[in-house]
């Protein structure tokens, strides 16, 4: 399953706190023409580096599959960071 | 098909044993089996789905405060990080193998097969480590 949500909050040390719910998919349509210029470039300098460019797809979508769930949470004093993949 | 089952089949088209004689060896082999299977699913059922790393520091000289760190990666996403490692152009691979060479670390990464990385993180799963500090305390394991 691709992720559907990335969750980012920060907290400075002022106490200051920044929530950011990020929902993949309609993100990824709106940038999607912006991305199939990446994948052509991608593709592009995989055949200069002799890389098969299926097998990359294929390796980058095996990663991106595998995200959710992951979770990133930092903590110096009274900043912190947390990273959420759902 | 497991080997055995196989040995006694080419034993009978051999003609070394009878049809009778392979069939009760073949039920002697399936008697045998079930024993191993409950161990090993077991094992799966419970199979950890993350690798958690979790540090704890006291305040330290910055006076900045404590640190905490927790940090979740399922474990799908290393075998599919490990698996692109096999793109990696040989170039690239060369000059890795060169300079890890000049560092005193000879190691060659062309060796490094994508299914010895997947046994590697197969055999994550029995990791735990645990590292504990008077200021700080450090905990890596699979849930």
């Amino acid at each position: 399953m691709i992720p559907q949500l990335v969750t980012v909050r920060v907290r400075r040390s002022n106490g200051r706190r920044i929530r950011l719910y990020i929902p993949v998919v309609p993100v990824v349509l709106v940038l999607s023409p912006l991305l199939l210029l990446a994948v052509l470039g991608g593709c592009i300098a995989c055949l200069i580096l002799h890389i098969s460019p299926a097998g990359a797809l294929r390796g980058v979508a095996r990663v991106l599959w595998a995200l959710p769930g992951t979770r990133f949470e930092m903590e110096q004093g009274r900043a912190a960071v947390l990273v959420s993949v759902g | 098909m497991n080997e055995q089952r196989r040995q006694v089949l080419e034993m009978l088209a051999e003609g070394k044993v009878t049809a009778d004689e392979a069939e009760r060896l073949i039920e002697a082999l399936q008697r045998q089996q079930p024993e191993a299977p409950p161990g090993r699913s077991s094992r799966t059922k419970a199979r950890p789905k993350y690798l958690r790393v979790v540090m704890d520091a006291a305040d330290g000289t910055g006076g900045d405060g404590a640190s905490r760190m927790n940090v979740r990666i399922p474990l799908q996403l290393l075998r599919a990080g490990v698996r692109l490692t096999a793109l990696l152009p040989p170039v690239a691979i060369t000059k890795v193998n060169a300079e890890l060479d000049k560092a005193g670390v000879p190691i060659d990464l062309a060796e490094l097969k994508p299914q010895h990385l997947d046994d590697l993180i197969e055999h994550l799963d029995d990791v735990i480590i645990d590292l504990d500090d008077p200021g700080s305390r450090m905990q890596v394991y699979c849930e």
